[in-house]
């Protein structure tokens, strides 16, 4: 049994990251709408930001981190009152597709910048402080991933409910139109919101960059876990998203030392999405579903 | 909850439609367009590979292949209002099934290539099934994770390649899988025009559909979901029929690549299901030329930008504005509008004849 | 017959219907009024299947609709024309009207036959090939009528035909809406707000005020009930009368 713990780590602190990814995705929508398939490559985008002011400029890892995360921001806040704006009428899936644009330019982008071939490491400063819980070595990274989970998502959870902004955030995911009718600055909340959804996925990306690896297309769709996390949240509940990173996370790693699993063990979130989905379809509620 | 509501998603990424011409007084295989078609077809058949180089030759066979995979595509996003981000892992799996039979059996080309089919068909059913009673988001989501999963589950057991058991691969076999040819059309240009009439009979397939209950099933139900019910549809098995028929589609389209040779799991990346879905999207998903135009862009300017050493990351930067670009301004693409084009003027021509007011629009 | 029992919709925190008991007879047009948000569409709604009822049943002619999901009841016979119409505008007039009789339970051999007896019926008769987007308003809303009398239909409802048409076309639709029970043997229910379609269409008609039944009987007796009155116009009237005696 102690031999699966390191696992267990590994497993929790991936799986705070995915929990992370998914409260940024379901924060988004559940103020606008839009499901975004490209949080994986703003992340990619920020770490490998976050990289070369590091190594190509020299430039202080705090800063260098600081920068990372602002670029992923800034890219999805510019989306979202460019191409996001622009879509903000029309359908759900129509608003998602935006977002797969995005993420294919941003891949095409990448490539261009950063040499796929090369092989690049960032890591975090946080990695080398180790401590001993029992009989366990945890790393800084790995605490600092599940605290800011835990953290993000009781702030988030707070936030929506009891504060003005949250209030409002959560009317413009019920009715954006009448919520600008009572007169809340609409524009000024979304604008907000895709910073934020930004921020989170910075953050997760330079999480993951020490977790998994740095290299953009598996940053890109390592927004897979996130959607998972965000479908078993029903892309809407805060503290789900959080049980559902752990669990999904703690599952894929503890397939590592099952030889005939190891292998296929990053399929674990399709197949939590697919267990979610059937049970969601299953458990269907009061108004047939006709879209 | 996620996207509800009883108005068609498909509405948004489908074209107007154009004047409406009479379906009863003619037979429709002897109107206008499939005529030229037809002619264009045979053109391409007999002369192309006499023109074009090998390496052209090779193209053409996977730009015909890709037609196939972004006419499933066309089917379910254009017809049904159903986006499926996982069209070329479908591919693959067909490529898969035919070399596994191809190695591990002595079937003749022709039922491989059906088999591969209907064993894709299953897969995609299988992946797509789930999330059809929930919303269109849902599926493009399960659909997207499905095709990093069957990468995933490639990138492990790699393609068949003559070895024995159950995933066919040994690492003494063939470096570079190739599904046996019939003998008929061994060599690359007499299987390119095999794969040109794979092609054609799939597209037959398709407006075979488009023409019967199914495809006025499809219509009904990617227009106003409400009225499908209304009207005795059973929305869940004809999105159902949708996605078996792309994914047979898919699955006969591997297997054309299986026969073309040097198969590997870096030739069908996750990224290329979105790419197929942006090149649908930018060329038109209503009108059935818009697959092959799709196809075309994303075979044809590839291997353009490989010969002139122009990196192909600049592709899926293309791609990625173009579907922002059509979302944005012109939902029923490069065809479509076209298409809109001829059928302004076509009306133009008859309001002159028939000296109706210029008032009568369509919807 | 249509009968309705204990029949509660609630919509989140919202009853749209509240425990609605009535019945309506055999073959005959029926019609629904009560003013804006009284439940009328939610009804509509529910006999459909687009919604599902917290409470109660609903049985037509003997069988019991709850069980069977929206497209079966179309199947089984339940038409129905929505408020803005839902025809398919790609398709053809003929096409149109052919699938609801190709997807009920109706033979296959007299299709054609009754699709151009349908059409005939609403004067679209030589009308089949052209393409319903092109057709103006009036005349989709008489291709929808024609996809709710094909074949064998034995519950149809109607939600606001009238609404967006002009008085001539009106007055064509109510000859056309008052022909069906017997071309057809089904139970109409007709929701409007236009009192005299009404007037004229419907023998017996219920009132819905706040999600509950207000009123039911002989059209002309309900349509001269005070508290209809109240519940369309409010309060006032009561205290104009008051205030005049």
């Amino acid at each position: 049994m102690s031999n699966l713990l390191p696992f267990v780590v590994l497993g929790i602190a991936l799986g705070s990251v995915f929990a992370l990814s998914g409260l940024g995705i379901v924060v988004l929508y559940r103020t606008t709408g839009v499901l975004n398939f490209a949080g994986g490559a703003t992340g990619a985008l920020g770490a490998l930001v976050a990289w070369t002011l590091l190594e190509a400029l020299g430039l202080n890892e705090w800063v260098a981190y600081l920068g990372g995360i602002l670029t992923a921001a800034f890219l999805t806040l510019l989306y979202g009152v460019t191409v996001g704006r622009g879509l903000a009428h029309r359908d759900p899936l129509t608003k998602a597709m935006g977002t797969i644009g995005l993420l294919l330019a941003l891949l095409g982008l990448m490539s261009l910048v950063w040499n796929p071939t090369v092989v690049r490491t960032m890591p975090l400063p946080t990695t080398a402080i180790t401590m001993r819980i029992g009989p366990v070595v945890v790393n800084g990274t790995q605490i600092v991933a599940l605290v800011l989970a835990l953290v993000v998502c009781a702030a988030t959870a707070v936030f929506l409910k009891r504060s003005k902004l949250g209030t409002a955030m959560r009317a413009m995911a019920d009715d954006r139109t009448s919520t600008a009718i009572l007169g809340v600055p609409v524009r000024s909340v979304e604008a907000t919101t895709w910073f934020v959804s930004g921020l989170l996925a910075g953050v997760s990306g330079l999480l993951l960059s020490n977790l998994v690896n740095l290299n953009a297309v598996d940053l890109t769709f390592l927004v897979i876990p996130a959607l998972a996390v965000a479908l078993v949240a029903m892309l809407r509940s805060v503290w789900v998203c959080f049980a559902a990173g752990l669990a999904i996370g703690l599952i894929q790693s503890l397939l590592t030392p099952v030889l005939a699993l190891s292998p296929y063990r990053s399929m674990t979130p399709f197949v939590v999405a697919v267990v979610a989905v059937l049970w969601m379809a299953w458990r269907r509620p009061n108004v047939e579903r006709i879209a | 909850m996620m996207a509800t509501g009883m108005v068609s998603h498909g509405r948004d990424l489908s074209p107007l439609p154009p004047a409406a011409t009479s379906k009863r007084k003619r037979p429709w295989w002897l109107s206008g367009t499939p005529v030229v078609t037809a002619v264009v077809v045979a053109a391409v058949f007999v002369v192309w590979p006499m023109l074009a180089s090998g390496y052209w030759v090779q193209a053409s066979t996977s730009a015909a292949a890709f037609a196939m995979a972004a006419l499933g595509v066309s089917v379910l996003v254009g017809r049904v209002g159903l986006i499926s981000l996982g069209q070329v892992a479908l591919v693959a799996t067909g490529a898969w099934i035919a070399l596994r039979l191809g190695y591990g059996t002595g079937l003749p080309f022709p039922v491989i290539v059906f088999l591969a089919g209907v064993g894709t068909g299953v897969v995609g059913l299988v992946i797509g099934l789930p999330s059809l009673w929930l919303s269109g988001l849902t599926f493009a989501v399960l659909t997207l994770m499905g095709a990093a999963a069957i990468t995933l589950v490639l990138t492990v057991i790699s393609f068949p390649n003559g070895g024995g058991g159950l995933t066919g691969f040994a690492s003494t076999g063939d470096s570079a899988p190739m599904l046996e040819r019939p003998m008929y059309a061994d060599s690359d240009a007499d299987y390119f025009r095999l794969a040109l009439v794979i092609a054609v009979l799939m597209f037959a397939l398709v407006l075979i559909h488009l023409n019967s209950r199914a495809g006025r099933a499809w219509e009904a139900i990617r227009q106003s979901p409400a009225a499908a019910i209304g009207t005795g549809i059973d929305v869940v098995r004809y999105k159902l029929w949708a996605i078996l028929l792309a994914s047979f589609i898919a699955g006969v389209a591997g297997a054309v690549m299986a026969g073309a040779g040097g198969i590997r799991v870096t030739l069908f990346p996750v990224q290329d299901s979105i790419i197929i879905v942006a090149a649908v999207l930018m060329a038109g998903a209503f009108s059935l030329w818009g697959a092959i135009v799709a196809a075309v862009l994303m075979k044809f300017l590839g291997a353009a930008f490989t010969l002139l050493d122009v990196s192909s990351s600049l592709l899926l930067i293309l791609f990625g504005a173009g579907i922002i670009q059509v979302l944005l301004q012109s939902p029923q693409g490069i065809v479509g509008q076209l298409q809109g084009v001829v059928a302004r003027r076509r009306r133009r021509d008859r309001t002159a004849d028939t000296g109706q007011a210029e008032g009568e629009q369509d919807a | 017959m249509l009968s309705v029992r204990g029949l509660t919709v609630r919509y989140g925190a919202v009853v749209s219907l509240n425990d609605v008991s009535f019945e309506f007879p055999t073959a005959t047009t029926c019609g629904l009024i009560g003013p804006n948000g009284a439940g009328k569409t939610t009804f509509l709604n529910t006999v459909s299947g687009f919604s599902k009822p917290a409470a109660g049943a609903i049985t037509a002619f003997g069988e019991e609709l709850g069980p069977m999901s929206g497209y079966q009841r179309a199947r089984w016979g339940l038409r129905r024309t929505f408020q803005t119409e839902q025809t398919i505008h790609k398709l053809t007039v003929y096409d149109n009207v052919a699938m609801v009789h190709e997807h009920s339970r109706s033979r296959r051999a007299n299709r054609r036959a009754a699709v151009r007896d349908a059409l005939d019926f609403v004067g679209l008769g030589g009308m089949g090939d052209t393409a319903v987007g092109e057709l103006d308003a009036g005349n989709r809303r008489m291709v929808e009528i024609a996809r709710a009398v094909v074949g064998e239909p034995q519950l149809i409802l109607m939600d606001e035909p009238a609404a967006g048409l002009p008085d001539n076309e009106t007055a064509r639709l109510s000859e056309i809406i008052r022909a069906i029970p017997e071309r057809t043997g089904a139970l109409t229910v007709l929701v409007d707000h236009d009192m005299d379609l009404v007037t004229s269409c419907c023998s017996i008609t219920a009132v819905l005020d706040f999600g509950s039944l207000l009123a039911i009987g002989a059209t002309a007796e309900v349509l001269a009930d005070t508290r209809v009155a109240k519940a369309y116009l409010g309060e006032e009237i009561d205290e104009e009368e008051e205030q005049t005696s």
